[in-house]
């Protein structure tokens, strides 16, 4: 607790510069992968951090000196390329894009391997380090580093802020944002641009799989909670900034343990959390309107029946058995439904089997009345052949909204009132 | 004859990946193989702890169930959480990555593993491990490699039909009653298998490259799925030909200069396919 205390307070000098360095890049990174998220392009920093290997390298072997402003000039300068590429043959051949990015991915990388290779052979010494722009090392961040991702959180929300509606228009529909005249290359190149500077800088801190997890996880958590893009920015960026958060102070209350990893394991979390939990979109929020709708489903179609059994003068007890003449159910699904219908009050026990309640009649009439009301529109308007038509309406009846009644009866010429309980054959089609 | 060995390995495991990597191309999975490479690790180090010993078999097995489970986990992440599917491969793999460094770098003490150990195999060092099977002097992956090859060849010949119709069109081959998940989920074991076998031999760079190159440069130059498997085993000879004298040349990791010798083969591809011209504005 004392240690979560001086963690939160940022007391100890050697916590202050990680801790606040992870969480700044948790949240750019967070906000950048978002585009790229909704562009259906969420691995292209994958490819990106990749590709930044050979760049880092040949700016070491030109330079000879290990500057991380000279390597990060390389790596962005790799990083761009890659990108280009990866739209390159997109566009001009029928190889698709994730070929693409396995393709430059494999190959930038395949030529960093052979660069390192050449570097370990002919330096001796200088070069360690270097590998810290595969595996990343968080521990040794500095001041430096997390002035520089302030700096360049503060790009990247420039960027965001000036350019957010033709972001936006681009990332959701570049042929929309094309024909109004939005100049989507320019835009296509900001996003790239913002994600390779957030990749450049982040790498070295925390590796490539980590930045490119850092890209692509707190969005795609982000999306459960939300369908629009401004509160999903914003979402995605405090995901990715709690996770570095909770990631270091990991890493600080167990000295042996990597903020890098633990970032995303906890990032990662957090989208399992959502994906199961999240409202709306949630597995379980699914699953669970997806149970509700059956069961209302199934207690429309007894209701519905029972009253066409009264219709019928088929009297006014109803049973499983003078049901399932009508509508099949099975022995478990009718005692549950009738179960639920009485609880609701729809219909009542007689000793000998159940009967309707007054608002359990009105109820199924409704239902029959829907049924009846599609039925008709079906041959009037589709011209659909009336032993077809049924099958349609046992669907229809239950989604049937009263806006959507009213039209139809409108169009049809009929009253609002109009109650179809006269049998189908007796309704003469037009013309 | 270390020559002859490491270039046969690199051709061996063209050819096996190569035939996979067609089937991924055409189902748009191609970023299966950096996923797999990925998200075995924390299988591997499992498997190492509850076996105790580095030795091949064990780790071997502890990558295959965790390539299997992540192909799993990502169809059930897009499928039934309706994750956006390269999302849903980004997320699992990364995930599955950061357990395993997180439970390295725990074990690191009390064991002698790491992720290079069966991440980064190096294909210079395959000839070196000899193999007194029927007294040929065939260094061991050799006969793994060439195992591989032969099962792959038997899944893919034995089920051609069915893996030309689901690669190419899913929705009919629903339609028309063909299981589409078991092919994929054949398909995608298989794949796990084979790049973890690679990985071993080969390092996991040189197996991404192989997943997709080969089969993406051959894409380029025919239309005709027979054709391309040819061409694919021809690529891959080339690239591991190349390859490797390209590294005596430089002196650098044989498996990175097969995987760029792979890459300017594509790039010929790439500028003879743009000169003849697209044969639809598509």
């Amino acid at each position: 607790m004392e240690l979560l205390w001086k963690y939160i307070t940022l007391e100890d000098p050697n916590v202050r510069y990680v801790a606040l360095a992870i969480i700044l890049l948790g949240g750019i990174s967070g906000a950048v992968g978002s585009f790229n998220f909704l562009r259906k392009k969420t691995l292209v920093g994958e490819t990106v951090a990749h590709s930044m290997l050979p760049g880092v390298l040949i700016a070491f072997m030109l330079s000879g000196v290990k500057n991380p402003f000279v390597l990060i000039t390389g790596a962005a300068i790799s990083g761009w390329l890659s990108i280009q590429l990866v739209d390159y043959i997109t566009n001009q051949s029928k190889i698709k894009g994730d070929s693409a990015l396995a393709i430059v991915l494999s190959s930038f990388f395949g030529l960093g391997i052979v660069l390192l290779t050449v570097i370990q052979g002919k330096y001796t010494g200088e070069q360690s380090g270097l590998d810290h722009y595969i595996f990343g090392n968080a521990a040794a961040m500095s001041p430096l580093d997390s002035q520089t991702f302030a700096a360049v959180s503060i790009a990247v929300g420039l960027v965001v802020v000036l350019f957010y509606h033709s972001i936006k228009a681009v990332v959701f529909n570049p042929d929309f944002a094309a024909s109004i005249g939005i100049n989507t290359k320019r835009i296509d190149s900001l996003i790239s641009f913002i994600t390779i500077l957030s990749i450049s800088v982040g790498i070295k801190a925390v590796g490539i799989v980590m930045m490119s997890a850092l890209l692509i996880i707190p969005p795609t958590a982000a999306r459960f909670w939300t369908q629009r893009l401004t509160v999903m920015l914003v979402i995605s960026g405090v995901f990715g900034a709690l996770a570095g958060w909770l990631g270091a102070f990991v890493s600080y209350s167990q000295s042996s343990m990597p903020t890098g990893p633990w970032t995303i394991v906890i990032i990662s979390l957090i989208a399992f959390f959502s994906m199961l939990f999240a409202p709306k979109r949630g597995v379980i929020f699914q699953r669970w309107s997806k149970l509700q709708l059956k069961r209302r489903i199934n207690e429309e179609n007894l209701l519905k029946s029972a009253v066409q059994c009264e219709i019928k003068g088929l009297g006014k007890l109803f049973n499983h058995q003078s049901i399932n003449k009508r509508q099949k159910f099975e022995q478990r699904l009718w005692r549950r439904t009738i179960s639920r219908l009485r609880r609701k009050k729809y219909i009542r026990k007689v000793h000998t089997g159940f009967t309707l309640t007054a608002e359990g009649r009105a109820y199924g009439a409704e239902i029959d009345r829907r049924h009846k009301i599609w039925e008709i529109y079906l041959q009037r308007r589709m011209q659909m052949n009336v032993h077809l038509v049924h099958d349609e309406a046992e669907t229809m009846e239950h989604f049937l909204t009263p806006e959507i009644e009213a039209e139809i009866l409108g169009e049809l010429g009929l009253c609002s009132r109009f109650n179809p309980i006269l049998e189908i054959h007796e309704i003469v089609p037009e013309s | 004859m270390d020559a002859f060995w490491i270039i046969i390995t690199g051709f061996l495991v063209a050819s096996s990946t190569g035939m996979l990597g067609n089937l991924l191309l055409l189902r748009r999975m191609s970023m299966m193989g950096d996923a797999l490479s990925h998200a075995v690790l924390p299988g591997i180090v499992i498997a190492y702890l509850i076996s105790g010993s580095r030795a091949s078999v064990p780790l071997f097995l502890g990558a295959i169930i965790m390539g299997v489970l992540t192909t799993f986990l990502i169809h059930f992440f897009s499928a039934r959480g309706k994750m956006q599917g390269d999302a849903a491969m980004g997320t699992v793999f990364t995930f599955l990555f950061a357990v395993g460094v997180i439970l390295v770098t725990k074990y690191a003490g009390e064991a002698d593993i790491d992720a290079d150990c069966v991440l980064h195999g190096e294909i210079a060092f395959v000839p070196l491990q000899t193999s007194a099977f029927l007294g040929l002097g065939v260094p061991g992956p050799v006969w793994t490699l060439l195992a591989l090859l032969l099962g792959i060849q038997v899944i893919f010949w034995s089920g051609y039909k069915g893996w030309l119709i689901t690669s190419f069109n899913q929705e009919y081959a629903k339609s028309i009653g063909i299981r589409t998940a078991l092919w994929h989920y054949s398909l995608m074991a298989a794949t796990s298998v084979a790049t973890v076998v690679s990985f071993e031999s080969v390092g996991a760079i040189l197996v991404i490259a192989f997943l997709v190159v080969p089969a993406a440069t051959a894409f380029l130059l025919t239309d005709n799925l027979k054709w391309m498997t040819v061409l694919i085993l021809v690529q891959g000879f080339l690239s591991s030909l190349l390859g490797y004298f390209i590294s005596e040349w430089v002196e650098g990791s044989i498996s990175g200069s097969m995987a760029v010798a792979s890459f300017i083969q594509f790039v010929i591809a790439f500028i003879w396919h743009k000169k003849r011209g697209p044969k639809s504005p598509l």
